[in-house]
């Protein structure tokens, strides 16, 4: 039996449960997300914030999504194809309606993904998210529920590339113009808006016609909750709190020291995934002694990740070999290990003439130093003198955008975002030569050559074969000293059923339930 | 005080105002980072995007022209449109600043409640246990980081006790017409006890966190100005003449020891509009505070330009509500 005394000494949560009903049972279906920022706008064209795609998701529907295990799933398309190496055909589910009670249709498909693509656009300016749709150059209207998508050049990944976008309602966007877009959307998606207490809530409510979603994602249909709210609570104690007071029901980027005490707490559980974010050490491969491999492959030798990952992350993360996720298309599962062994790294950096003592510094942001630091002791051990360095964030990155400006810099911990699981949004931009974020200057022609081929190459097992060959040369090449892919950490309610965290860190409360 | 001297008094504002606008532009946009790299950090923006959106944004001109069209808007009311937001930084700024307001004011009502009375009780009972006991006690309270008492605050109230809520500024099914946008003034507005209520219990716990360091600051003042006023002789000639202890203290001593109370909560109420961006992150206050910092961090020049100005000029003005306050308390005083 659960005494009051054992379950106020099981945690402050538990007792919050005990004790505490007043915040946290009143309102039954009513599901309430702690989230640490506003979101920016509700124009799905007009942002790159993934905070308020989060929202924007739940009052939007796209051409496809992604289940929770990341497999691309029909969503507004009822089918599609792909008609040749350029072209791509979708087909619409019937009887879709807008929340305003407009039908969905062709119209509305060409007209979204216009104004995400044209230059100009949006009354004037051109969507930040264009880039997110590569070569798309056209999308035309066959008939009223059948749409082609025309690529400039073979762009396998479009597919992948779709669940980022949502429907917009042409005629809805006519009648309330641009700025009217900001903060009045009219999507198809399973809740609509509320309404938007800036800077403290986002209120949306279920939308009783909504045509039901994927119906390859069961269960199919409206939501299954009354109202679903996004509350910002920009602390992390304080969202933490809300938590375990019973105010919020789901809270994303759970610090991992605040594991055990949501663990503890009864009304609460921890859920994890693998993120989608690969965490590296961009070597200057163009500054001495780094042109030299031996030193680049000393360096992966002598950092101990497993130490940082158990004593630091909480053993929050997956250790990477190289630089896919193991959930992404394409991962190679049999890159070279380089194990950590000092005195085989001390041993290289000999070999290469770096003597004892040489200074290095490792650049990176706040949020960052403690591993930076760890990671600097690490390499140490080596003989080395390595130190970090911290900078704002606003300074730092242009620092190591160009070659000019990183000349003098010797070692960068960053990281770099994969939503699409796909090789070619990640290994394009940070590996291939000249790459935007390609922060180690690294430059090697058969990587460059794979990666191209691999770019507009049709058959998806071909295309495979060339990125998992790249991979293998990039892990051997040792541009960067490879870290590893952290969890997502979420605290979840023991009230909330059917949800479970996805690595692409949208928060779907289309099937949430609540329990009891 | 005459009238003119009023005037001439406002006038000696504006240099101080023209010389916060210059170092706000100044710090601001000579601070490394550039706001476009930041817009579109991590996107595919091409370079010709990227010079397109600075020209959206007017940074393509060269400082000092940007300076001139920031001070000829400024003085019309036009701070430009807030980078990120896509909207008029004003629009922005308003919907935020009664919150913070309203947080402001309400922990500086909560700070003079505490201060006076224990202010003067410590003075009154001067080198007795209990006035060291309130000197330690507001040495304590005075040295609070603000972060870490909120949280406290929270963990027993809301997470334990389940009084307060843990954060925001209303429950969410609660909808109130808005008016002046202060929750409490809109409330009453509309009649609605209830809400006023739940307004008011949102607003406990953040107040505190806010108004007790504030508090523990004024009772010092209060200590001091209530003790050498006690030792003046008007007050022994009050009480030689037989006049009640509490008439002497509350109508004689008091009304003069809170002459320099006055200044020094006109100047506080200042620091805490422009300081409580802690209160308002810990508390998830949708308040300006926390606005500007994210503003900072995202190079947001016109909003944190904006805002930085706002809060001089109010830090200007309580100043000079002080010192007209200060002559009307005091006729010795003039201005």
């Amino acid at each position: 039996m659960i005494t009051r005394r054992t379950a106020l000494l099981s945690g402050i949560g538990a007792a919050a449960a005990a004790a505490s009903p007043a915040f946290g049972q009143a309102r039954p279906r009513e599901v309430r997300v702690g989230v640490a920022t506003d979101v920016l706008t509700l124009d799905p064209a007009n942002h790159r914030n993934r905070d308020t795609q989060n929202v924007i998701r739940n009052i939007h529907d796209g051409l496809l999504t992604r289940d929770a295990d990341m497999a691309i799933r029909n969503e507004i398309a009822e089918s599609w194809r792909q008609v040749d190496a350029r072209t791509y055909e979708f087909r619409i589910r019937p009887g879709i309606r807008f929340h305003s009670g407009d039908m969905l249709s062709a119209e509305d498909i060409k007209f979204t993904f216009d104004r995400l693509v044209k230059p100009n656009a949006m009354g004037g300016q051109t969507s930040p998210r264009q880039g997110l749709l590569g070569p798309l150059e056209d999308t035309v209207v066959v008939d009223e529920r059948t749409v082609r998508m025309v690529l400039r050049e073979p762009w396998p990944i479009l597919p992948a590339m779709l669940p980022f976008q949502e429907v917009v309602n042409r005629r809805h966007v006519e009648r309330v113009g641009q700025e009217g877009m900001q903060s009045r959307p009219d999507g198809c998606g399973p809740f609509r808006l509320a309404e938007w207490r800036r800077g403290e809530a986002i209120i949306l409510e279920r939308f009783a016609e909504y045509y039901g979603g994927s119906p390859e994602i069961p269960p199919a249909g409206p939501a299954q909750v009354d109202r679903a709210i996004f509350r910002v609570i920009p602390e992390n104690s304080s969202r933490i709190a809300a938590l375990l007071a019973g105010e919020v029901d789901i809270v994303s980027e759970l610090p991992a020291s605040a594991m055990r005490q949501v663990e503890a707490s009864r009304t609460a559980q921890v859920m994890r995934v693998n993120g989608t974010r690969t965490f590296f050490v961009a070597i200057n491969n163009a500054k001495p002694p780094f042109t030299d491999l031996r030193v680049r492959r000393a360096l992966n030798h002598a950092l101990d990740k497993g130490a940082i990952i158990s004593r630091i992350l909480n053993n929050t993360a997956t250790p990477l070999r190289g630089v896919m996720s193991p959930d992404a298309f394409a991962f190679n599962p049999d890159l070279p290990e380089y194990a950590h062994d000092v005195a085989r790294a001390r041993a290289l950096l000999a070999e290469a003439g770096v003597p004892e003592g040489t200074e290095m510094v490792i650049d990176t942001v706040a949020a960052l130093r403690e591993l930076a630091e760890a990671i600097a002791a690490l390499l140490s051990r080596t003989g080395l003198r390595v130190r970090a360095q911290v900078w704002e964030g606003a300074v730092l990155t242009p620092m190591w955008q160009t070659p000019e400006r990183r000349r003098e810099r010797d070692m960068f911990l960053t990281s770099w975002g994969n939503g699409a699981l796909d090789p070619s949004d990640i290994m394009v931009p940070t590996l291939r030569t000249g790459g935007r974020g390609n922060t180690a200057g690294f430059s090697n022609a058969e990587v460059d050559r794979l990666l191209d081929a691999a770019e507009t190459e049709v058959n998806p097992d071909t295309r495979a074969r060339m990125y998992r060959e790249a991979q293998r040369i990039v892990t051997e090449q040792a541009p960067w000293i490879f870290l590893w892919l952290p969890q997502d950490i979420y605290g979840v309610s023991r009230r909330i059923a059917n949800w479970r965290p996805q690595a692409d860190s949208r928060i779907n409360l289309h099937r949430v339930r609540l329990a009891g | 005080m005459t009238a003119s001297r009023l005037v001439e008094r406002l006038l000696q504002t504006l240099p101080v105002l023209f010389g916060i606008s210059v170092i706000v532009f100044l710090m601001i946009t000579l601070t490394p980072g550039d706001p476009v790299e930041i817009m579109l950090a991590d996107s595919r923006a091409t370079p010709e995007q990227a010079e397109q959106l600075r020209r959206d944004l007017g940074l393509h001109l060269p400082l000092h022209e940007r300076f001139l069209v920031f001070l000829g808007n400024a003085v019309t009311g036009d701070f430009g449109v807030s980078f990120f937001h896509r909207r008029p930084v004003i629009e922005v700024i308003l919907e935020r600043l009664p919150a913070t307001i309203e947080l402001t004011l309400a922990a500086m009502l909560l700070a003079l409640a505490v201060a006076i009375p224990l202010g003067v009780a410590a003075a009154v009972k001067r080198d007795t246990w209990l006035d060291r006991a309130l000197s330690a006690a507001s040495l304590f309270g005075v040295s609070l980081p603000g972060f870490w008492f909120g949280i406290l605050l929270i963990l027993l109230f809301s997470v334990t006790l389940g009084l307060f809520p843990v954060g925001g500024r209303t429950p969410f099914d609660l909808e109130v017409a808005r008016v002046s946008g202060f929750l409490l003034v809109d409330t009453l507005l509309a009649g609605r006890l209830d809400a006023f209520a739940a307004a008011l219990r949102h607003l406990a716990l953040p107040a505190v966190t806010l108004g007790l360091p504030t508090a523990a600051l004024l009772a010092r003042v209060v200590r001091s100005s209530m003790a050498e006023v006690l030792t003046s002789d008007y007050v022994l000639f009050a009480e030689a003449k037989g006049i009640s202890r509490a008439r002497v203290l509350l109508r004689h001593a008091l009304k003069n020891a809170l002459i320099p109370v006055v200044t020094v909560a006109a100047i506080e109420t200042g620091s805490l509009l422009g300081g409580n961006m802690i209160v308002e992150t810990v508390f998830g206050w949708p308040g300006l505070g926390r606005l500007v910092v994210e503003s900072i961090f995202a190079r947001n020049y016109p909003l944190v330009q904006a805002a930085v100005l706002l809060y001089a000029v109010t830090y200007v003005t309580l100043n000079f509500l002080a010192d007209v306050a200060y002559t009307a308390l005091n006729p010795k005083v003039r201005l």
